[in-house]
């Protein structure tokens, strides 16, 4: 299983227009082109997870997950803005790598986990901030997955 | 969608959210890498479903006991007409309406509410 491979450039965002946390989270939902009473279900959702402690894992990335009953399968985003959100990260500073991830309750092949661990992996590598500012296309964003080889 | 499945929507994700926290290896994963205190997240979701469960209408939350009391998810996804809660095939019918969740549907064979899904 490669992360890659759950990316497609749909559902990548390179130039995130929110300016709050809250907004991002709704912009990168909508990436999933879900109705809008499902989008309303996510979005409470992922900001309920938030609430139990922030997503924000340091050096501007942060990885909001859960799982809810809306996606019939397990979905994956990736958003960037620029200039930073503040997202209570564990750090202290602003985030700017949005990875999102959304899984069914009921997950046969059982993926969310692997991918949660995979892409905090991916998080910490030491380059990892720096290659994501210089993203000029979303299709770099999948070689660069690949480049890493998880 | 009808708003009393929108509400049973909600409940079952953090109920689904509250028992992840209880299991490895996301147990984990969440005390370490994101650093949240567990036993406080689960009394907050628990404390959540609870509030919510008040919300439901008497019809609703007497079928929702039911199934909860034996320990039993609520709300499954119809995938593929197939009820994710016993693997029965729902009616046709139901699983190929523009507006299924618009009212509360429950699986024939094991009494679940049924949330059309694709």
């Amino acid at each position: 299983m490669l992360l890659r491979d759950f990316f497609s450039t749909d559902t990548i965002k390179l130039d995130l227009e929110a300016e709050t946390k809250d907004d991002a989270l709704k912009e990168l939902v909508t990436l999933f082109g879900l109705d809008d009473k499902s989008e309303g279900i996510l979005f409470k959702m992922l900001k309920r997870r938030e609430n139990l402690g922030s997503t924000g894992i340091g050096r501007g990335i942060a990885i909001p997950h859960c799982r809810s009953l809306v996606v019939n399968r397990l979905r994956v985003a990736f958003g960037r803005q620029a200039s930073g959100l503040d997202f209570k990260a564990i750090d202290g500073k602003p985030v700017r790598y949005i990875f999102l991830i959304v899984a069914p309750p009921l997950e046969v092949s059982n993926q969310y986990l692997p991918v949660l661990g995979k892409i905090a992996q991916f998080g910490k590598e030491p380059d990892v901030p720096e290659k994501l500012a210089a993203l000029e296309k979303e299709q770099s964003f999948i070689q660069l997955l690949e480049s890493k080889g998880i | 969608m009808h708003p009393q499945l929108e509400l049973l929507l909600e409940i079952q994700d953090l109920r689904s959210q509250s028992v992840g926290l209880h299991e490895e290896p996301l147990r984990a994963v969440e005390s370490k890498v994101f650093d949240v205190e567990i036993e406080d997240a689960v009394r907050r979701l628990d404390e959540k479903v609870i509030e919510l469960e008040e919300r439901l209408s008497p019809e609703v939350r007497q079928r929702y006991r039911l199934i909860t009391d034996k320990g039993d998810r609520a709300v499954v996804p119809v995938l593929s007409g197939i009820c994710y809660g016993c693997f029965m095939a729902v009616p046709t019918a139901w699983a190929s309406e523009a507006d299924r969740n618009r009212r509360i549907d429950v699986c024939e064979n094991c009494g679940r509410f049924l949330y059309h899904v694709d």
